[in-house]
């Protein structure tokens, strides 16, 4: 009880302090006066420190069992394991708002630490768009969906975690997927800070970009986990089912991916500038826009959500975001103009500038297939599109990308002319090699004839650029440093080694996608299924009880392997079962074996699944993240960006 | 041709791309949303999804992955025919959003059924 009190009370603290920050920043900023945007700055780190013990009040709660507290009895109870218990914070509504302001303010407070450079007025700008937004997400918790609220009686227990939720996965996911969308408020704060302050020079680039990044490797953290969760837990055969959550997740990948191969452009050549403010703005409002879909049930998804309060105060919030960064778009663009000739077409930048199109247009479709129903609602019966749109309409534009990061690294920047043709030499050959040998292997499927190709090309290019680089570091220091290159300029070649990382995440998905093989089959014990080059022998089925679920496992043998796909039966949960699903990994293919169901005479009735490459998505994935953390982790910004010191005022 | 000539082109070609995309993909695989009484009253070719509550009469054979059960809204209801793997929390009373086609028959033919996933952003599955 006492617990609620402080946390509600922590909670009110945050949001006086907040709204504070959020004027004082402004009027700050506006003066120039030093010393108050340095209090500012200050009140936005106590609405960080509130917000910090609320959470530790709220975990705390969990911990104890304060059941007491409604949010406590509505996702724990006292036989869920200690960590689900923890991971709780972020399992319900209340206490993921809570978790993504915690997220939003400590990583805020970090990037104002770090803001000084900037200059007065652009940080007291940032400091107060920031503040803001944590104002209005403490006003939803204040007022609509408080984690405190207290019952008028304390239940002897709680009504506990879903089944589905009680996994591992649950410690890692959510929590990454949530810091991933809290965190793109960073760069959209400083952002559109810049535009009010009218400044946009290489510091906040760097700044912007170092922040941006910090949310693109956490989004494409929180996907790669989320598909590996789907994967491996739901056991539904398929790890990405283009459902409105997804879909929400992966478009502000999608657009902070384009900005930070366009932000190089601004870096190196001055270009591009209006267009980047436009990138990291429309990030920030596809994370308002994707939770106001995902929290307010307004699309169907296969996920039901709550229709709770907190609908319409999201909505709100998305509608004065995109009407202030409209307004500030359309009034401060003008002076972002470069004097320049725009880009020639066939050079470095030419195909970032196009990399970009094609990646916003994936973002068009994605978005064009989520609000659909809403739009056809409008006018008509509700209509919906399934999988197939989303691969017929992104799957070439996606294609297109990989055939730019073919060709991009090898263009010179500026313009290419008629060199073009001698740079891609390689990607080209090794694009014909890969064809031939598919076609000698048999393939005829178009869509791979294409895709594997480019994807080899890519890889053709990465390699490329290495070995260069490694030839020019032997010839200028012999072969010990053959690796100092690559060090040196470690944020290109980190960004190759993601590059790399992303070929194997595509022939991945491509050969999962293109090649899976799957099977119903109901046996009786002794009966054999054979698919893609195994054959399984049902050996019979096995009822064992388990702490808080009793499963029913099938025993499927293979060579010397057994698999145990499994029916658990939760107590108590309204008799709900549940999949287990039994997979055997190799490098080359999944056997996936998912049980349905077994009848009295002893038969069992199975989905045999065979999905090949898919441990390369997982293993390219984390090949991905390694390459963005090696390069960039501690590297320095680059000072050789064309000083764009105050930009002239938008007369 | 100037370059920002040669730019807008490239715009413009990138954008009728990718609106045409958007048009020849959902051509073949937009579907209707509809309700149950919706389904019986107006009548659709080709697939469409309908969503309802799965009635008390689930029939299920050949091991599970043949099933055949009531679904309903507030004012009618159909017959579901599904031949496949069910979603775990399928059960009476909750609700699932069928893919398929009506038949002459009267009978829904199911080629997918989705249930509406708990989420962990809600409570009701556990407190019903």
């Amino acid at each position: 009880m006492i617990l609620a009190y402080i946390g509600s009370g922590a909670l009110l603290a945050a949001l006086v302090m907040g709204g504070f920050a959020t004027l004082l920043s402004f009027w700050a900023g506006r003066q120039e006066n030093a010393v108050m945007i340095q209090v500012g700055r200050r009140a936005f780190y106590a609405v960080a420190a509130m917000v910090v013990v609320a959470s530790a009040v709220l975990e705390t709660a969990l911990l104890t069992h304060d059941f007491s507290i409604a949010y406590v009895v509505e996702h724990t109870d006292l036989s869920t394991a200690t960590p689900l218990v923890a991971a709780a914070f972020y399992g319900g509504q209340e206490g993921s708002l809570l978790y993504w302001t915690l997220i939003l303010c400590v990583l805020g407070s970090a990037s104002l630490l770090a803001s000084a450079a900037l200059g007065l007025r652009l940080s007291a700008y940032a400091a107060g768009i920031l503040a803001a937004t944590a104002t209005f997400f403490l006003v939803v918790l204040v007022l609509v969906a408080s984690p405190f609220d207290v019952l008028s009686l304390t239940p002897p227990d709680g009504l506990g975690l879903n089944p589905v939720l009680r996994d591992g996965g649950m410690l890692i996911h959510p929590p990454v997927v949530l810091a991933g969308f809290a965190s793109f408020a960073i760069p959209f704060s400083f952002a559109a800070a810049a535009l009010l302050a009218n400044r946009s020079d290489a510091a906040w680039i760097a700044h912007t970009r170092r922040f941006a990044l910090l949310a693109w490797t956490l989004q494409s953290a929180g996907l790669v986990l989320g598909m590996w969760w789907a994967y491996h837990v739901l056991g539904w055969g398929g790890y990405w089912g283009w459902d409105p959550v997804e879909n929400v997740a992966l478009m502000p990948w999608l657009a902070t991916t384009a900005y930070l191969h366009s932000s190089q452009v601004q870096e190196r050549r001055g270009r591009l500038r209006a267009w980047n403010f436009g990138l990291v703005i429309l990030a920030f409002l596809l994370v308002v826009f994707g939770t106001f879909i995902v929290r307010s049930g307004v699309v169907p998804s296969v996920h039901t959500f709550a229709v709770s309060a907190i609908g319409p105060w999201f909505f709100a919030f998305l509608f004065i975001c995109i009407v202030f960064s409209g307004l500030l778009l359309a009034l401060r663009a003008g002076g972002l103009k470069s004097t320049r000739e725009p880009a020639a077409a066939v050079s470095r930048e030419g195909t970032f500038v196009l990399q970009n199109l094609l990646l916003i247009g994936v973002v068009v479709v994605v978005l064009w297939g989520t609000i659909l129903p809403l739009v056809s609602g409008l006018f008509g019966q509700e209509r919906v599109v399934g999988a197939s749109y989303y691969e017929r309409a992104a799957g070439p534009l996606l294609v297109g990308v990989l055939a730019l990061m073919a060709a991009g690294p090898l263009l010179p920047w500026r313009k290419a002319g008629k060199q073009a043709g001698r740079a891609l030499r390689w990607p080209v050959a090794a694009a014909f090699v890969t064809l031939a040998l598919m076609l000698a292997a048999g393939v005829r499927f178009v869509p791979a004839l294409v895709t594997m190709p480019i994807a080899g090309a890519v890889l053709a290019t990465c390699a490329v650029e290495f070995a260069r680089a490694m030839a020019r570091g032997r010839r200028q220091a012999g072969w010990a440093n053959m690796f100092a290159p690559l060090a040196r300029r470690r944020r290109r070649y980190g960004a190759y080694l993601a590059h790399v990382g992303l070929v194997v995440v595509v022939v991945g998905v491509a050969a999962s996608h293109f090649w899976q093989l799957e099977k119903d089959v109901t046996l009786r014990p002794g009966q054999q299924v054979s698919i893609g080059g195994y054959t399984l022998t049902y050996s019979g089925s096995d009822q064992r009880q388990l702490a808080d679920h009793s499963e029913l496992v099938a025993a499927m043998s293979f060579g010397d392997q057994t698999l145990e796909p499994a029916r658990a039966t939760y107590a108590g949960l309204g008799g709900q079962s549940l999949t287990h699903v039994a997979i055997s990994t190799t490098a080359t293919a999944d056997l996936y074996v998912i049980l349905v169901g077994t009848s009295a005479d002893g038969s069992a009735s199975f989905r045999v699944l065979v999905n090949p490459l898919v441990s390369w998505i997982w293993a390219g994935a984390i090949v991905i993240i390694l390459g963005v953390v090696l390069g960039n982790v501690g590297e320095r910004a680059p000072v050789r960006a064309p000083a764009l010191v105050p930009v002239r005022a938008a007369s | 041709m100037t370059t920002t000539l040669k730019w807008a082109a490239v715009m413009a070609v990138v954008a009728g791309c990718v609106g045409y995309l958007i048009y020849s993909a959902s051509g073949g695989s937009t579907e209707y949303y509809l309700t149950v009484s919706e389904l019986q009253s107006h009548h659709q070719a080709g697939d469409v999804r309908v969503a309802g509550i799965v009635q008390n009469d689930v029939v299920r054979t050949e091991g599970g992955l043949h099933v055949r059960f009531t679904e309903k809204d507030s004012t009618s209801s159909v017959v579901v025919d599904y031949q496949g793997q069910l979603p775990d929390i399928f059960q009476p009373g909750i609700t699932v959003v069928a893919e398929g086609t009506l038949g002459a028959d009267g009978v829904f033919h199911a080629r997918t059924v989705l249930a509406k996933c708990p989420s962990k952003f809600s409570t009701t599955p556990y407190t019903q």
